[in-house]
């Protein structure tokens, strides 16, 4: 299904999109109330981006530096090349281990190559335990956001989803409550693991360690409790040095929720005495994109969510209608690179308004990708007839000055005149849900002629 | 050839030429801020609440009054052997700490920009202390606050951890219709002692 179909969907409770549209903004603005306090912003997003591409132009290098390390601070280190490696891979180490009951922080990257199938398939327990994970996971849905994955339902829901899996009492959505029953189920499962799974936020190549964030704790209760803490981090999260978190540390929890840190950056590093730790490094399509010049900053993302908050299509439309593990303008750049086809429609879901580009902690042009991706797609794959033709007459039309002002003329005097009817018709998409302008008697042409002959 | 000699030659291939690594001026971000009023105000944006003690019995006395009822109490502060209760050569696994009632940690390094306390795992008898725990109490010098977090970077430079983590704040989750709730998986209150 394309964007704007599911889009369309989502947006038949007007009630929702219009929660779902303030709430985010609302994270937007704290976001910025939180960048605007630090002296220096700009230059730490410079640095940001700089660390970040120099990365990329050195990745080899680093990940050979971060595998000796680790190797040395008594990590198992294991590579796969594409989603199914990765999780054959972690199948196998729990399976090492005897592993059946398996607790999970967030970690996009298990959900892009689908990991919890592919261990429930096994009769494998796998528990998400992110609260907002753990709330789609019990509604059997995915993520709507990388960083408030439960962002789409309302307190309402999770109060019926709660009672129907955790047996909680009804409460009217009331979210202490209920997060105070989740935090008891959660430490059940806790304490019952055999295997942590985390993801990784930063893997230092100078010193081998990694780090991850949470605001719940839920990755540390999950590692320093099972006797196997398995961390899955794509090639692209390193970094060169531990003194770089300085500057990542300040950049994301200001982008993500406004907070001035997160509440937890834990820095792994050796496995605790009796426990083992396993790092599983995944290209998946990333050295891909590395391979493709206009594409290739996206691999910088450091997954704050920023650009989701502020995109005004993604606040109107919803995770889900985008049908991608990473949705948002940063994923409707990363997913094309996977699969041209099947995410077609993504670099369209944009106004290409340069608000995600502006609010990137690490400066990824992410509304000039848009652009180039649209270039590639519509050369590449087929397009509908009736865009097609009208791309043809506008583009025809624009390229000749007396057309354009023919075409200006009748517009005018139609929005003026006709009945709004007509004018809200169903064929005028532009019409649909909003009034149009009422037509001005001259264009700008006329007002700028008059003007310079008055002078 | 291996997944990993794959991978790394598909990035040796793919990779543009090398940019140079930025060097990082902490002087663009300094401010007029005081160091220890940014760090309270910080602390507390974060959920935490601050105090004052001039001593670590100061500290004890205080922690005795806000925890009156707490059964299973644990300090790595010096002389405070009759406070604790928890006998770590008698615990084989760290699940048996789960009704740790009060820990109370040191630091050695507090940020002022964002509140954030560093921990570190040669001070915890186990890693999962300060995450298990229903109230965690940490006590810090004044002296080792630094404005930024570049600055605790630098200090940690040369030194060697196994683990260790920046704690801002109690636990907290947002992810019921962003509403705020305090107390997640982690602890469910934070109390800073500057000395």
């Amino acid at each position: 299904m394309s964007h704007s179909k599911a889009a369309t969907i989502f947006n038949k409770d007007e009630k929702k999109v219009n929660w779902h549209d303030k709430a985010l903004w609302f994270v937007r603005h704290k976001r910025d109330k939180s960048a605007h306090s630090v002296e220096g912003w700009e230059e730490l997003r410079n640095l940001g981006q700089g660390i970040k591409a120099h990365m990329l132009s050195n990745l080899d290098n680093y990940l050979i530096q971060f595998e000796e390390n680790a190797l040395k601070n008594g990590v198992q280190v294991h590579w796969a090349q594409d989603g199914d490696e990765h999780n054959r891979i972690v199948h196998s180490i729990l399976q090492e281990h005897n592993a059946k009951k398996v607790v999970k922080s967030k970690s996009m990257l298990t959900e892009e190559c689908h990991l919890n199938p592919f261990l429930e398939a096994d009769g494998i327990e796998v528990i998400d335990t992110d609260l907002g994970e753990r709330i789609v996971q019990l509604a059997k849905e995915p993520p709507s956001h990388i960083v408030l994955p439960a962002i789409h339902k309302t307190k309402e829901d999770v109060d019926e989803l709660f009672q129907e899996h955790l047996g909680t009492k009804p409460c009217d959505g009331d979210p202490q409550y209920l997060t105070g029953e989740a935090r008891k189920h959660l430490r059940e499962k806790f304490v019952s693991a055999d295997a942590a799974i985390t993801g990784v936020n930063f893997a230092i190549a100078d010193t081998g360690g990694f780090v991850v964030c949470t605001n719940e704790g839920n990755a540390d209760m999950g590692a320093h409790l099972a006797p196997v803490h398995i961390a899955c981090m794509g090639v692209e999260k390193i970094i060169p040095k531990q003194e770089h978190l300085g500057v990542f540390l300040r950049l994301l929890g200001r982008s993500a929720t406004g907070q001035h840190i997160t509440t937890y950056s834990s820095h792994f590093k050796k496995p605790r005495n009796g426990a083992k730790m396993h790092i599983v490094i995944v290209d998946n399509g990333r050295t891909k994109q590395l391979s493709r010049p206009d594409f290739r900053a996206s691999l910088q993302c450091i997954r704050c969510g920023a650009c989701m908050n502020t995109c005004p299509i993604y606040r109107r439309s919803g995770g889900h209608s985008y049908d991608a593990t990473i949705p948002g303008p940063i994923g409707s750049i990363l997913s094309p690179g996977k699969d041209l086809k099947k995410h077609s429609s993504l670099p369209f879901a944009s106004t290409l308004c340069g608000s995600c580009s502006d609010v990137c902690p690490v400066k990824i042009d992410i509304h000039a990708q848009l652009y180039k991706w649209r270039q590639i797609i519509t050369k590449e794959t087929e397009q509908p007839f009736v865009k097609k033709a009208s791309m043809k007459m506008m583009g025809d039309m624009f390229a000749k000055p007396t057309k354009f002002e023919k075409v200006g003329k009748m517009a005018r005097w139609s929005l003026r005149n006709l009945p709004k009817g007509v004018i809200n018709s169903k064929p005028n998409v532009w019409g649909k849900e909003r009034d149009l302008p009422t037509g001005p008697k001259e264009s700008f042409d006329d007002w700028y002629k008059k003007r310079k002959k008055d002078e | 050839m291996s997944s990993r000699d794959a991978i790394l030659s598909k990035i040796k291939d793919n990779k543009p030429d090398l940019l140079e690594l930025p060097t990082i001026n902490v002087d663009v971000f300094s401010d007029s801020r005081n160091v220890e009023d940014e760090f309270i105000l910080k602390v507390e944006v974060a959920g935490g609440q601050v105090l004052k003690a001039a001593s670590n019995d100061a500290v004890l006395d205080q922690i005795n009054t806000m925890f009156p009822d707490s059964k299973v109490k644990y300090s790595t502060l010096e002389n405070t052997a009759d406070f604790n209760t928890v006998d770590f050569d008698a615990i084989k696994s760290p699940k048996e700490l789960e009704d740790l009632d009060v820990l109370i940690l040191e630091s050695e390094i507090g940020v002022a920009e964002n509140g954030a306390v560093w921990l570190k795992d040669a001070t915890l008898p186990m890693r999962v202390l300060p995450f298990i725990t229903k109230h965690l109490v940490i006590v810090l010098n004044k002296e080792n606050l630094v404005p930024f977090m570049h600055q605790a970077y630098g200090k940690l430079i040369g030194e060697d951890h196994d683990f260790g983590v920046f704690l801002a704040g109690p636990s907290k989750t947002a992810d019921i219709e962003q509403s705020l709730v305090i107390g997640a998986h982690g602890a469910l209150s934070l109390t800073l002692f500057l000395k």
